[in-house]
């Protein structure tokens, strides 16, 4: 055989310049042990191709979608979400929003769970009852895996709050942490059913993104800032 | 187009290298998930006019790099199969030649690490030595002579016999 084993891989690889490749290819016709030779990589590489292909293939999970595009994922909540955007802006409704977020709450969560997880001040909407409790100590490393309230990520906003995403049956949303209350900043509609759970959790993770400074907080962090009150420093 | 939308399209490709590091389907999402973000938050550091997909692959490599360091610190030797010890490099050559006919996997997993991320972005993804190179930011050299190794030894336990 005439060439080297990188040169012969190279050809396979097409790294070839053109002069050189089409003086393989013309040996190759009468040197066996080079076809043999390039034949063998060419088998290498169907067989890669062959083993890996299916996974191009495959519909690509939800929860990375939805990473990337949060609106088209949850095609079916969004006349609900299109109206509590407009509801947003009219501080005339607050007082009907949180009362339909403290009905939602109530209808999603365990009916023997007191009410009023939500609640007003100065006209922004607070977290109450068990879910102010939730982010108040709950920590996400240690929650259990059936928590009626979980607690995703947490992290500091630009004006140095503590901010934490939180998920429930009917409310997801993130909350930042000013003077002695929660402001829920973000609201949705949680997800009632799992299918949408990971479609939800993607949209939350970019709403957080966007409102995150530097990097969100680890377990040890996070268990500091709640053992500190959430106390801005 | 918009970066989000140019990041979905490379999705299924970034699955697959991702699950050719991880192996096991959910650690390569997971792996898929972390390089997302990553991106999402680095955003401005990508130049538009350069290519997206050399971009997030580094950014996937060196998220699965860092997360194999991690558990090696944290004593966790974590095989690529539970089933499987990594055979480096030579010793795989004292393994029967047609050993793991067949299982493209098997074979992939006996790899040291850096074997295996050049196979797959130069003969499963198709990128040039040039492209690895700048994607692993090493040598050409190192990626040529990392292919080289990586390959005999996959030819050896599939039974690409020369």
């Amino acid at each position: 055989m005439s060439f080297d084993p990188a040169t012969v891989a190279a050809f396979v690889d097409g790294e070839l310049d053109d002069l050189t490749a089409r003086r393989i290819e013309r040996d190759a016709v009468s040197d066996p042990a080079l076809a043999a030779e390039i034949a063998r990589h060419h088998a290498l590489k169907a067989e890669l191709a062959a083993h890996y292909a299916p996974i191009v293939a495959e519909p690509v999970p939800e929860r990375l979608r939805a990473l990337l595009i949060p609106r088209a994922a949850v095609d079916t909540s969004l006349a609900a979400r299109r109206e509590a955007k407009r509801m947003r802006f009219g501080p005339v409704h607050w007082g009907a929003i949180a009362a339909s977020l403290v009905f939602g709450l109530t209808l999603g969560l365990q009916p023997w769970m007191p009410a009023a997880s939500v609640g007003e001040a100065n006209g922004t909407i607070v977290a109450a009852g068990p879910l102010a409790r939730a982010l108040d100590m709950q920590l996400a490393s240690t929650q259990p895996s059936n928590t009626p309230i979980r607690i995703g990520l947490s992290f500091k906003d630009s004006a140095g709050r503590y901010c934490r995403s939180f998920e429930s049956r009917s409310l997801n949303g993130i909350g930042c942490r000013d003077g002695d209350g929660w402001y829920l900043e973000r609201t949705m509609a949680g997800q009632s059913g799992t299918v949408y759970r990971q479609a939800a959790s993607g949209e939350l993770a970019a709403a957080a993104a966007a409102m995150m400074k530097g990097e969100p907080l680890d377990a040890i962090s996070e268990k500091a800032a709640r053992d500190t009150g959430w106390t801005r420093r | 187009m918009r970066f989000e939308e140019e990041l979905v399209e490379l999705l299924p490709r970034l699955r697959r290298f991702a699950r050719g590091l991880a192996r096991h389907a959910s650690d390569a999402d997971d792996l898929c998930q972390a390089a997302i973000e990553r991106a999402l938050k680095s955003q401005d550091q990508w130049q538009a006019g350069t290519r997206l997909d050399s971009w997030m692959y580094r950014i996937t490599r060196n998220l699965w790099i860092d997360e194999r360091r991690a558990a090696g610190r944290r004593g966790v030797h974590a095989p690529i199969d539970e089933s499987v010890t990594q055979i480096a490099g030579d010793g795989a050559a004292e393994v029967e030649a047609g050993a793991l006919r067949g299982d493209v996997g098997g074979a992939m997993a006996r790899l040291p690490d850096e074997q295996r991320e050049v196979v797959l972005l130069i003969l499963v993804e198709g990128y040039a030595y040039r492209e690895a190179a700048d994607i692993l930011d090493v040598p050409i050299g190192t990626v040529t002579s990392r292919l080289a190794r990586g390959r005999e030894t996959l030819m050896h336990l599939l039974g690409e016999a020369a």
